[in-house]
């Protein structure tokens, strides 16, 4: 569904990609996993559009989008759960939610998707009225995961969607995420952390060193690979 | 009798004042979505006043109509700007869009002044006038009051009741989460510039009204330090704040013109003007946010 060729991004003079490769299957999970200041988030925001790739390829569904912008990859069905939540903390749970459905085939299919989301995220019907920025972390959480799914998406990107959340919270993110994969039809670039957790949620796995991918494959592999655990992982 | 003069002094403050607010509203717009502090701001009110006259030299327009105008020609110098330099330099450090206002108010200046010349200029529009007892007021600066009001409510309704409107709000509150969802955050930022501009533009044609002397090309730096003052009063942000802010101003400035005109040996516009700064001094001081920021 997604492919990316050796891609090159970085910020001014600074280059953070070095030519990462990634093949993401559709109706699979393949998460990114890596330290800190990896390029992960980087890797992300470069395929959606926000930081310009300086080379290298992207596809998407067989059509290049390398340099089609943010808006546009929205409209074909991508989008992205960035890190930090970035949620319109004044506006209302609702209002949050309707803004995710702006695009003219998302605003035709609102209310199937609110219905699909509130499922998901019972609470969120709840607090529809709440403004965004009184919610707890992990309901703030849902909100950008449910807005994103407001766009009527088939491929979803979600940069480190555990962070800062309770572990159990952590939990219900993965099984929500598993279930957006397994019951939406959903195909999901997840970059995290938390490796433990992304080997039982993903299908295949990319490790992220300083803008390289050290090494790939299936999540027993990986975890098996002492050397790959130790030397990027941590753990 | 003082408290008549004091009263009359108000309801033309509060008249002043609504076109004060919606002359800033472009600058807060523009700062609140782009962090773009407008320098050249009373330049672009300027063109506005020269667009009033000569549509009403040339064509007979009445003022009133030559707002949708000025309105049009604004948000089209807007686009031009934006493109031209605003898009790029917003990247940069603040200082070089503010730079680049402070250039576009100056080659406007000296655009209508080479198409006009630099002396003072007026037109006469008259259509009568009503009393309100302690004041009498022309119907042309009622109109300009009503006007006002309308435009803030307009852009009021446009923000928060259409899609397009909530779309921008949008973009103000996190550019990143509106662009996840589809907006396209670039276009928002230009058509936020243009419609600032186009604020700015036609609140110059209502002010016209108000200046008896007549106008001249380089009329527009005192409404920009107005409008800075009326901007911190409103909280920099946000427009509706900003019509408050210059409702505020308008009956603080003809209140204390009142004061010092008692004292006769101050010259009241120098003091009132004076006084607009001290104030400023005063709250970005105590209140840096400004003073009707809610947040
Ligand atoms: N907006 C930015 N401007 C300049 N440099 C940046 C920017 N964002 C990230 N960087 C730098 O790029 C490098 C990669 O950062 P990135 O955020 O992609 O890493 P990450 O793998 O997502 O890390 P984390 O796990 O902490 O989120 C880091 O050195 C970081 O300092
Ligand atoms: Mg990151």
């Amino acid at each position: 569904m997604l492919k990316v060729d050796k891609l090159v991004s970085g910020y001014g003079p600074m280059q953070v990609l070095w030519e990462p490769s990634l093949n993401v299957k559709k109706g699979t999970i393949t998460s990114v996993l890596g330290p800190n200041g990896a390029g992960k988030s980087t890797l992300l925001w470069t395929i959606f559009g926000t930081v310009k790739p300086w080379s290298g390829k992207i596809y998407f569904e067989g059509r290049d989008i390398t340099f089609t912008p943010p808006h546009e990859k929205v409209n074909m069905g991508m989008t992205l759960v960035p890190e930090g939540k970035h949620l319109f903390k004044g506006m209302t749970v609702y209002e949050n939610l309707i803004m995710g459905a702006y695009r003219k085939e998302a605003e035709e299919k609102l209310q199937e998707n609110l219905e699909l989301v509130y499922t998901l995220f019972p609470i969120l019907k709840e607090r529809a009225q709440q403004k965004a920025g009184s919610l707890s972390g992990g309901q703030q959480q849902m909100v950008t995961i449910a807005r994103a799914l407001m766009t009527n998406p088939k491929f979803i990107m979600l940069d480190e969607p555990s962070q800062g959340l309770a572990p159990k919270i952590v939990l219900e993110v993965f099984e929500t995420i598993v279930k957006l994969k397994e019951e939406v039809g959903l195909t999901i670039l997840l970059v995290e952390q938390n490796a433990e957790a992304s080997f039982d949620a993903a299908d295949y796995i990319y490790v992220m060193h300083e803008g390289h991918f050290k090494a790939e494959g299936r999540p027993e592999d990986i975890r098996k690979s002492k050397e790959v655990r130790e030397a990027y992982l941590g753990i | 009798m003082v408290g008549h003069q004091l009263a009359g002094n108000l309801i033309q403050g509060l008249i002043l004042g609504a076109v004060y607010g919606m002359a800033t509203m472009g600058l807060s717009l523009i700062f609140g979505v782009l962090k773009v502090v407008n320098v050249g701001h009373g330049a672009f009110m300027m063109v506005g006043a020269f667009l009033a006259l000569s549509t009403f030299k040339l064509l007979g327009l009445p003022p009133v109509l030559a707002v949708p105008v000025a309105f049009i020609v604004g948000m089209l110098l807007g686009f031009i700007f934006y493109r031209v330099a605003i898009k790029k330099l917003i990247k940069g450090p603040e200082l070089s869009s503010l730079l680049a206002t402070f250039a576009f108010g100056i080659i406007l200046e000296e655009v209508v002044k080479l198409i006009y010349g630099s002396e003072h200029r007026g037109y006469n529009w008259a259509l009568g006038k009503f009393s309100l007892g302690v004041t009498v007021v022309p119907y042309t600066k009622l109109i300009a009051f009503v006007g006002s009001i309308l435009v803030a409510v307009l852009l009021y309704v446009w923000f928060n009741r259409t899609k397009a409107g909530k779309a921008l709000r949008s973009v103000v509150e996190d550019s990143e989460g509106a662009r996840v969802c589809g907006i396209n955050v670039e276009w928002e930022y230009a058509l936020s510039f243009a419609i600032g501009l186009g604020l700015t533009v036609s609140s110059g044609v209502l002010l016209t009204l108000f200046i008896p002397v007549g106008i001249n090309p380089y009329m527009g730096g005192h409404y920009t330090l107005k409008a800075f003052v009326i901007a911190v009063l409103g909280g920099l942000e946000s427009p509706y704040g900003a019509f408050f802010g210059g409702l505020i101003f308008g009956l603080i400035e003809n209140g204390s013109y009142l004061l010092f005109s008692s004292f006769p040996s101050l010259e009241p516009f120098a003091m009132t003007r004076f006084f607009s700064f001290v104030m400023l001094l005063i709250i970005l001081l105590i209140r840096p946010e400004g003073l009707l920021k809610t947040k």
